[in-house]
């Protein structure tokens, strides 16, 4: 089985005027394909500048990271830009919607900057939209849209560009808990299909329905390898 | 991305909201009608001008007294023209086809109960041919006229209209400072003048108004206002100007400066092209400020839709813009902005030089160019004032922009 993401001594150092902030303090981790991992920690651990860093927002202070073989940690913007779009797919706690363009108008934006003909856009977009359940509101607005629905249109545009690693930081973060059983189905039937997941999540329900679970504290890995059975014991932590 | 994309991405943002987009247009709008419009304008003042200048009459020269230089200096007292400077420029000039002195002043008249002032000349027979008017009724001046100083009045229509309404003046008496002239001759209307109205006018014979109405002649005889010139065709006007300064200069004795001024209407056309030029370009360059002040306006609204538009800047980067897609979207919808600002602004401007020419005499011009170059120039501007929001936007770290609530 092929390793998706691999990351080696990797630091991120903040510096705010004469503070300075070990974000991440030295992490090896690494996820191998068709992996569903949960990422908890307390507050402030580490754990969205981790995911920013694996998702190629960010560049790490220091260490090597390898993204489906390839080592991106030197690699200019414009490459991560497209690395961005065609290995990677984003789903955030505030579903990052245009308010100005329908589902299927949003589904379809990382194919415009793929450069996907726009007949060949419109059948996947739609294909993606029907896969998260939502082929009745291909035309709405996102207002017209509930919460839950929102975030099946913003998975659909994460998984249409068909990326190695699906990045979810706190997905059901601003959910209920009926729609974030839902937005869970969906996520379970994406890695069912093949789809590496790695998600950031506070909720031990939410974590105990992956895979594998990892554990921050203060910019480490304090666990690499928990059972998602276990992590009731120590979610207080 | 290419091109159509970033142009479909830019129509749907500006469509998506008109009210901001349409504002953001409106100084782009004001700038490019006014350049239109004062363009237009400016052009058409020029052509009325030009158009005026050339009903004087054919290959009209004028000779004024005084030069340029002796009027600036007071002590200087000009040696008046007089009527045997025309007669010996009639007689010794070979280019010259006619010659007539004119000599006028404001005077009252009445006729029945009514009273006005009007402008009186006195001249001779050959006004009509060398300014180019025609006789509507009646007769003009003649020699006859001159020789016995008759007390005849020829009325511009307008005088001829505003006396008499529907009745016929000729045999009428007229009282021109109490003296009484018999009507013989009305004039054709000619229309006015850079605003003075060349109908407004009672003609008289030249020797009339230096006997009954001014009663003063110089010493050197009698004097002019001004003497009007025909040379024979266009071609003799620069040999006409030549002869008859020198035979001025010899006539006046003049060692240094010259003490009257040879104008052909050429000249003066030049001196108002000359100055309606200059107002063009001023008009111009103050609609040119304006088309600036509307690209600082879209800059300004651009910088604000970049802060307000900084998460979704950060989801496109998120989901694989790179910076040049980013900066090219927002300076495609910088460009058409102003660009459609441009055009809108053009129909305005062109609806306005309509309405001026409805509803004045000033025929003012549709210009093509100044089209071109409006639309080109706020295209332009467009580009150059959205190059600023549209780096701020390209160069927003996504993970800021995405966490910015
Ligand atoms: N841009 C930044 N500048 C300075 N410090 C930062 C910045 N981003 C994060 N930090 C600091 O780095 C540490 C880790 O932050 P991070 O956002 O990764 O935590 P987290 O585990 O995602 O927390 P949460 O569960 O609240 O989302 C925190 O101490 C935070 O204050
Ligand atoms: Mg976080």
């Amino acid at each position: 089985m092929s390793t998706i993401v691999k990351l080696e001594s990797i630091t991120k150092v903040y510096g705010i005027g004469d503070i300075i902030v070990n974000a991440l303090a030295g992490i090896e981790l690494s996820v191998d394909a068709g992996e569903y991992c949960a990422i908890m920690g307390t507050s402030g651990s580490g754990k969205s500048t981790m995911m920013n860093i694996i998702g190629c927002l960010d560049r790490p202070t220091q260490g090597r990271y390898y993204l489906d073989g390839i080592e991106v940690d030197t690699l200019p913007d414009n490459d991560l830009a497209r690395i961005r779009n065609q290995k990677l797919g984003f789903v955030f706690q505030q579903f990052h919607l245009l308010s100005q363009l329908t589902a299927l108008e949003n589904v379809m934006l990382p194919m415009i900057y793929a450069g996907v003909p726009p007949q060949e856009r419109r059948d996947r977009a739609r294909e993606a939209l029907i896969r998260v359940g939502l082929e009745q509101r291909l035309e709405n607005k996102p207002t017209q849209l509930s919460g839950g629905q929102q975030q099946r249109v913003a998975i659909a545009r994460a998984i249409v560009n068909r990326p190695v690693l699906l990045l979810a930081d706190e997905p059901t973060g601003a959910l209920d808990s009926t729609t974030t059983d839902e937005i869970l189905d969906i996520f379970g039937e994406l890695n069912a299909s093949g789809m590496t997941v790695v998600m950031v999540t506070h909720e031990a329900e939410v974590a105990r329905r992956t895979r594998r679970v990892i554990w921050f504290k203060d910019g480490r890995v304090l666990e690499a390898n928990m059972a998602p059975q276990d992590v009731g014991l120590v979610a207080a932590g | 991305m290419d091109w159509m994309e970033s142009t479909n991405m830019a129509v749907k943002t500006l469509t998506s909201n008109k009210l901001r987009t349409g504002l953001t247009m409106l100084g782009m709008i004001i700038g490019n009608a006014s350049v239109i419009a004062m363009i237009g304008i400016g052009q058409g003042a020029q052509r009325l001008a030009s158009e005026q200048f050339e009903s004087l009459g054919p290959n009209v020269l004028f000779v004024t007294p005084g030069s340029q230089g002796a009027r600036q200096r007071t002590t200087f007292l000009p040696r008046n023209l007089v009527w045997d400077d025309a007669k010996a420029i009639a007689n010794e000039v070979p280019s010259v086809s006619g010659v007539a002195p004119q000599r006028q002043s404001q005077i009252a008249m009445t006729y029945g109960g009514k009273n006005r002032t009007t402008l009186v000349m006195g001249t001779t027979p050959s006004y009509l041919t060398v300014r180019d008017f025609d006789v509507a009724k009646g007769r003009f001046i003649n020699d006859v006229d001159l020789e016995r100083n008759t007390r005849v009045a020829i009325l511009g229509a307008d005088v001829a209209t505003q006396f008499f309404e529907d009745k016929d003046p000729i045999g009428e008496r007229i009282r021109i400072r109490n003296t009484s002239f018999e009507v013989v001759g009305v004039l054709q209307a000619k229309g006015s003048f850079l605003g003075s109205n060349q109908d407004d006018v009672v003609y008289v014979p030249l020797t009339t108004t230096a006997t009954l109405l001014t009663g003063r002649t110089s010493p050197f005889g009698l004097d002019l206002t001004f003497i009007s010139i025909s040379a024979i065709d266009e071609a003799n006007i620069p040999a006409a100007e030549f002869q008859i300064t020198n035979l001025l200069r010899r006539r006046h004795k003049i060692t240094n400066e010259d003490d009257f001024t040879v104008q052909s209407q050429k000249d003066i056309l030049r001196i108002v092209g000359t100055i309606t030029g200059g107002l063009t370009a001023l008009l111009a360059a103050i609609a040119a400020v304006s088309l600036l002040v509307g690209g600082i306006g879209i800059m300004n609204i651009m910088l604000v839709s970049v802060s307000e538009r900084t998460q979704e800047i950060g989801l496109r980067k998120a989901i694989g813009a790179s910076e040049q897609d980013i900066l090219t979207q927002f300076i495609i919808e910088a460009v058409m902005l102003s660009a459609a600002g441009g055009i809108l602004g053009t129909g305005v401007g062109i609806a306005g030089i309509l309405l001026v020419a409805a509803f004045s005499p000033l025929q003012a011009v549709v210009s093509p160019v100044a089209i071109t170059l409006a639309v080109t120039v706020s295209g332009t501007i467009g580009l150059v004032f959205g190059v600023v929001p549209a780096r701020q936007a390209a160069r927003l770290d996504p993970i800021v922009a995405l966490r910015s609530a």
